[in-house]
């Protein structure tokens, strides 16, 4: 489904060349659940944000479904950002000044797709699924952390995303809550088949996973 | 839909949460705007009312004056060598068909007593024509007649203003004796007031008004500084005017006179006002460019406050373009508040001023305020929101 072929991510720091990424050349199949992993600054956030077309490669290409993204305009980008990835992010990220459900349906409102669904329906019966149905009018800073992370699953989780870009999601969590989510988002691989590519710094994490990938100084090990 | 929705609500949310920023950064553009409708409210005011002036002097008035008033070059511009005009020069004029009234005025500024307290007032050596031609009617008594004047009668007619200051009670000024160098005039009758005196036009209210063949001593070679006639109709005014100028050429020197209209008086007059009431609205306009960078310096702030939010949209798949409405509409909301309340603010002071000053609050200054507080939006909110639009989504959802 992603195919990366020998992507290099290039940073000019005081006139130096400094790799984030150096020759990646990567495939993730759909329905994968893939970890990578590796110390803080190795580059897979980088890798993270480029499969999920926050950030441009310097060189090389990126297929999603066999069709080169790399030369895509902002437009394109968005659009497809948009309907293909869902993210989870370490801080949660959610907006404090929009309710738990205004939050959810954030991706609605910048959405061209056409729904086969009623969006808020979808987001009430998420909030149902993780526990939070009594949440909707909450501010989310007004939420404990495992709460927060729940409806930013949710968020993402609401286009139908092909697949969940996870960034150290249980980084910010103690580790009985950060457990519950993982095993949320493991669930969501296999009955959804949803593809997750998850990036985490925590070995043990990792090799729960069916496929892992270490990485180095922006290099795969 | 959906987007501006979302975008209105999250600008009031943080618009509410930042109640004084709001309020002090619409602040700029509340004073600007209010200050320029003010001021071209102040403009079309004084324009209506020097307008309301010059009507109540008179219709198809024309005044023949030393010097050019309204010469062709620089050089010419406001030459008021002194010639005098005659009493001849003015029974002449009288004889020109289409000429329906002729008043010559000699004028001098003069002590007025009366019973030992004394005013200075102008006195007008005039004839009774002065009276139908400035449409001035007498409040108490009467004026005085043609009839008078050839009698040379001992009598005056007095602004109200100056019977004021000399009688206290204008009524009781009626058949009593003013003196004026030291000749009694019996005054005759009390004008009712013409307002005026102020803004160019001349103050009919303080002139004593006296037969011109009934002051030897004053007056005594019967010399005018200015003769007033006035044409039958509109159209004669042209015609009546050459036909003057032609007869006082047979006198004078072309340069040394000039017969003008009044209107032309009006129009030089309203000319001066509106270029010094467009300075002003020109400096009052710098309070609202001032305005409109209290705008862009807030909204410069409002996105480095919110690149997070930014980062968080634009993972969530907002474009560049979604982007930059959201903080564009921001900065023109800013505006447009401020413009709105300040064209309350200023509609509120014409509604009290307007008691005390001529002032009237125009259509279009209204529309062109709105216009332009949302145009100052645009034009200053466009840099900050492409500033937030152009981050690069990697690095705002990292920014701490």
């Amino acid at each position: 489904m992603i195919i990366l072929d020998h992507v290099n991510k290039i940073y000019q720091i005081d006139g130096e060349e400094f790799y984030a990424l150096r020759d990646i050349s990567l495939e993730v199949k759909e329905g994968e659940f893939t970890a990578i992993l590796g110390p803080s600054g190795c580059g897979k956030s980088t890798l993270m944000h480029i499969i999920g077309l926050l950030d441009t490669p310097t060189s090389g290409k990126l297929l999603i479904n066999k069709k080169n993204v790399t030369k895509l305009d902002d437009n394109e980008l968005s659009r497809l950002r948009n309907e293909f990835a869902g993210f989870i992010f370490q801080q949660f990220n959610l907006i404090n000044k929009l309710t738990v459900l205004e939050n959810i349906l954030l991706p609605t409102i910048y959405s061209a797709k056409k729904y086969t669904y009623d969006p808020k329906t979808r987001a009430l019966e998420l909030m149902d699924r993780f526990g939070i149905i009594n949440k909707q009018k909450s501010y989310p800073n007004k939420l404990s952390g495992g709460q927060q992370q729940r409806v930013a699953i949710a968020r993402a989780l609401l286009n139908e995303p092909k697949i969940i870009l996870a960034d150290e999601p249980t980084g910010n969590l103690d580790s009985k809550t950060g457990r519950t989510i993982l095993d949320l988002i493991r669930e969501l691989n296999q009955k959804e088949s949803i593809t997750v590519v998850l990036v985490t710094h925590d070995r043990e994490i990792a090799e729960s996973c069916r496929r892992h990938i270490s990485m180095l100084d922006g290099k795969i090990v | 839909m959906g987007i501006l929705l979302s975008i209105i609500r999250t600008s009031l949310w943080d618009f509410s949460r930042n109640l004084l920023r709001t309020f002090l950064t619409s602040l700029g553009i509340l004073i600007g705007v209010s200050s320029v409708i003010l001021l071209v409210s102040l403009g079309v005011g004084l324009k209506n009312y020097i307008g309301d002036q010059f009507e109540n002097l008179g219709s198809n008035i024309l005044i023949v004056m030393p010097g050019q008033i309204f010469g062709n070059s620089m050089s010419q511009g406001g030459n008021f060598s002194g010639i005098t005009f005659t009493e001849k020069d003015f029974l002449n004029i009288a004889k020109i068909k289409g000429i329906k009234a002729v008043a010559p005025a000699y004028v001098k500024t003069v002590t007025a007593a009366f019973e030992g307290k004394t005013e200075i007032g102008s006195y007008y050596g005039t004839t009774a024509d002065i009276f139908s031609m400035r449409n001035l009617e007498a409040e108490y008594g009467e004026v005085f007649l043609p009839g008078d004047v050839s009698k040379r009668k001992k009598i005056m007619v007095l602004g109200p203003k100056i019977a004021e200051k000399l009688f206290g009670n204008k009524e009781d000024a009626v058949g009593k004796t003013v003196k004026i160098d030291e000749q009694g005039f019996r005054v005759t009758g009390i004008l009712r007031s013409k307002g005026g005196g102020g803004f160019g036009g001349p103050d009919f209210d303080s002139f004593l008004y006296i037969p011109y063949k009934s002051s030897p001593k004053i007056n005594q070679e019967k010399k005018f500084s200015v003769i007033n006639f006035q044409a039958d109709k509109e159209s004669a005014i042209e015609k009546t005017k050459d036909s003057v100028t032609a007869l006082l050429e047979k006198t004078y020197d072309e340069e040394d006179f000039s017969v003008i209209e009044q209107s032309q008086i009006q129009e030089t007059v309203t000319s001066i006002f509106a270029i010094l009431n467009s300075v002003l609205v020109a400096i009052a306009a710098i309070s609202l460019v001032v305005g409109g960078i209290g705008i862009m310096n807030i909204m410069y702030i409002t996105v480095t406050e919110r690149i997070r939010e930014i980062g968080i949209r634009r993972a969530m798949g907002a474009t560049r373009n979604n982007i930059l409405m959201q903080f564009l509409f921001e900065a023109v909301f800013l505006s447009t508040i401020g413009g709105s309340f300040g064209l309350l603010l200023s509609y509120l002071i014409v509604l009290i001023g307007s008691r005390f000053f001529p002032l009237a609050i125009d259509v279009m200054s209204v529309a062109a305020a709105l216009t332009v507080s949302t145009s100052i939006g645009v034009v200053f909110g466009v840099l900050p929101a492409r500033k937030a639009a152009l981050l690069s989504p990697v690095e705002a959802i990292r920014y701490e």
